[in-house]
């Protein structure tokens, strides 16, 4: 039997080293009870799930994404975008007053619709996004370790359009139909690509463990093999519904397709679940192609420097993912479906061929 | 929610959160039904912004909270409203900008309008036609300022007066009475034309419908006139459909004076290309109190939709029409035949400030006196 303090002492062993609050965190562990709470925060898999990478920074990222793709937006066409709300910061929190509306709006579950699935899907979904924040390293911060690592990542990440299918049925109403058809039909455009793609970069560094992959680059992935990046890149904008490929959630054509009937704080939780996917896949996309937590390393910071490191760089990807949006029109579902199944899937394949003469060559070892 | 939850965050520690989520978060729905959506979308393009105050233009009522009326509802839109306001969650708010929205504006006291106010519960109105981008824009500012301090504000002080609300008569100023000694609706007035095919096609006619019809003229270049009897219409259908291929238009006029409608059904030709800029008339007298025509949708197809619109405006009944006595593009609410010259519109009541009404009758008739003396 573990005892309380067995338990402790396995937090205690395992906690994130920051030395520039280091002197707090010796004062905090002083004290009774509040010490289990510090120790437990610190932990490195707990940290790793719920601040850094994980639920901490998809808040952040959500904030900052929301505020930066209106902004982005109103500039470029040539409009000034929120500002009123917070002048200083020139509107930075305005997705919080959106979030606080949303929080404090009325929820409707519309008559048609199927009762406990319309209510449990939005909240079930974060099952599928959260799971594979476990399998994601930052340095020494990481909840589960494992050598396959990425493999379990993508056939996690492959579960979330299930749930937004399932949104879709329980709505009940004809868009959310059309919605969750077109989203199962996305999906078929882009998996195969994207799973070739992150096959041809294991093949590559020969492992699917993240620390390898991470320890091979001394050159970055994407200098490496350039295709198998345009590849992922596409299959991000196909997985996460943005502009090009916003097909699935159209606004203009089918009213938010799955999503159409979600009001209040259910709508505010489906919407961001594409963020979330988002920023999951830019996650994965830096530990393959940018080198992942690997950077200078900040003294001060410690344990924390690679985790911050890694944020950043998925941050940077999603700012300029962000762009498509408000530059794009968006492809008809049939375009997309054929630009899956024949060039992407072409290109993908050439990347894999790609991988194999690198892996030959003997060039990473 | 319990009632005790929901007041917490009506009025308790949660209320400021609320209410300033809501009011820098005011997406609006347009429901655009004429011209006042242009200054919308002028208010939300690069000239204004407003997303600059947190407003952002949203497709779906759902998810949104304030809906922006623009233009005229009519009966049929008014349903419409209804119903999207409805899909809103609380709390919603309505904005309504124009002058059509708020009295009418250009359709003022048209048969077929409602207001908005009638419909949904409006919380500011901008008047105008159209309305400035400024003046939408302040209209969001004042919602605004009305959720976070939780009441209303006009924001221009208005001078005051005592108004005592009575209901009085409307006072209707007589008309000049201008009517012509013989008055006369002819619809085929002739007309020398120097148009030799017209001509020969007028005899072709008269050879081919015979005494069916009581006359046949020329009213213009490309424009020939038909006048028949009710009984003989269908026969001079069944002999101008091989000729002519279509009906144009069909018309109803009504003639208060002697108490009758004239039909015409305006025919032409899309196939043979001599006759295609040939427009024929055919006109037919019947009588206001019954109004009866065989339908001629049998031998035109296109007279099919056209006499159900007439039957809709005027009343006249074209038997043998698919649709039968339905309201075809009305709304099922709407008074009964609007396009009748006697048809009588709703009057409106107005309140008026009893102690001036007073003095100025008093004038009036100070006025009056004067002028006979
Ligand atoms: S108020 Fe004027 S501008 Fe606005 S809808 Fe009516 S007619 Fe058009």
């Amino acid at each position: 039997m573990l005892g309380i303090s067995e338990i402790f002492e396995m937090f205690k062993n395992n906690m994130v080293n920051i030395p520039l609050i280091q002197p707090i965190i010796d004062a905090l562990m002083n004290i009774p009870l509040v010490n289990y709470v510090v120790a437990l925060v610190l932990w490195k898999p707990f940290f790793a799930i719920a601040i850094l990478p994980g639920l901490g920074g998809i808040m952040l990222v959500l904030l900052l994404m929301v505020y930066w793709e209106r902004k982005l937006t109103a500039r470029i066409q040539w409009r000034v975008g929120p500002l009123e709300v917070f002048r200083p910061l020139r509107g930075l929190i305005q997705p919080m007053a959106d979030g606080f509306r949303y929080f404090f709006q009325e929820v409707i579950v519309h008559v048609d619709a199927h009762r406990p699935y319309f209510v449990q899907l939005p909240i079930l979904t974060f099952i599928p996004v959260l799971l594979p924040i476990l399998f994601i390293p930052a340095g020494e911060i990481v909840a589960i370790r494992s050598p396959y690592a990425i493999q379990i990542i993508v056939a996690l990440i492959a579960l979330i359009p299930i749930t937004i299918i399932g949104i879709g049925w329980a709505s009940n109403s004809r868009f959310a139909y059309i919605g969750s058809v077109r989203e199962a039909m996305m999906y078929f455009a882009y998996e195969v690509p994207f799973v070739i793609a992150v096959l041809a970069m294991i093949l590559m560094y020969g492992s699917g463990d993240p620390y390898v992959i991470v320890e091979k680059q001394s050159v970055p992935g994407i200098i490496m093999n350039p295709i198998a990046f345009l590849v992922f890149f596409i299959a991000t904008l196909m997985a996460t519904s943005r502009l090009p490929f916003e097909i699935p959630e159209a606004d203009q054509e089918i009213a938010f397709g799955p999503f159409v009937e979600y009001s209040g704080i259910l709508f505010g939780i489906v919407m961001t679940l594409a963020y979330e996917k988002l920023y999951i896949m830019c996650l994965l996309m830096s530990i393959l192609f940018f080198g992942g937590w690997s950077g200078f390393a900040i003294p001060l910071l410690g344990d924390l420097s690679p985790v911050i490191w890694l944020f950043v760089k998925a941050v940077v990807v999603m700012l300029i993912v962000a762009l498509t949006r408000s530059i794009y029109p968006r492809f008809r579902l049939d375009q997309a479906l054929r630009m899956g199944w024949t060039s992407m899937l072409a290109v993908s394949l050439v990347s894999l061929a790609v991988a194999l003469a690198i892996r030959l060559s003997g060039w990473l070892g | 929610m319990d009632s005790r939850s929901i007041q917490v965050v009506r009025s308790g520690v949660l209320a400021p959160i609320k209410k300033w989520g809501t009011k820098w978060s005011l997406w609006p729905v347009h429901l655009v039904t004429a011209c006042c959506g242009a200054e919308l979308a002028h208010a939300f393009a690069s000239g204004y912004d407003g997303e600059r105050i947190g407003a952002l233009n949203y497709g779906i009522a759902r998810q949104t909270n304030l809906i922006i009326v623009e233009g005229a509802i009519t009966r049929k839109m008014a349903r419409v409203l209804r119903i999207t306001w409805e899909q809103m969650p609380e709390p919603r708010f309505v904005i309504v900008m124009g002058a059509c929205g708020l009295k009418g504006g250009l359709f003022w006291n048209g048969y077929h309008l409602v207001k908005p106010s009638d419909v949904v519960p409006v919380e500011y109105f901008i008047p105008g036609c159209p309305p400035t981008p400024e003046g939408l824009l302040r209209g969001i500012r004042s919602l605004q300022e009305k959720i976070w301090e939780g009441k209303n504000r006009n924001s221009i002080d208005f001078n005051k007066i005592e108004l005592a609300r009575k209901e009085i008569e409307r006072r209707i100023p007589t008309p000049p009475k201008i009517i012509a000694r013989n008055p006369f609706i002819k619809v085929d007035v002739p007309k020398d034309v120097d148009w030799a095919f017209g001509n020969r096609l007028v005899n072709e006619l008269k050879e081919g419908l015979g005494n069916l019809v009581e006359r046949i003229t020329i009213t213009g270049k490309n424009r020939i006139c038909i006048r028949v009897n009710p009984k003989n219409l269908q026969r001079v259908a069944v002999k101008l459909k091989d000729k002519f291929d279509h009906v144009k238009s069909v018309n109803v006029i009504d003639v208060p004076y002697d108490n009758t409608f004239i039909v015409e059904y305006v025919v032409s030709s899309y196939s043979n290309r001599e006759l295609m800029p040939v427009l024929v008339t055919i006109a037919t007298k019947i009588s206001k109190k019954n109004p009866k025509l065989p339908s001629l949708h049998s031998y035109w197809v296109s007279a099919d939709y056209l006499e159900r619109e007439m039957q809709d405006l005027f009343g006249v009944t074209f038997e043998g029409n698919p649709w039968g006595n339905r309201k075809f593009l009305l709304a099922p609410d709407t008074p009964d035949y609007p396009l009748r010259k006697d048809f009588k519109l709703e009057e409106e009541v107005y309140a008026r400030d009893e102690a001036t009404e007073g003095s100025k009758n008093e004038e009036q008739k100070q006025e009056q006196g004067g002028d006979k003396e």
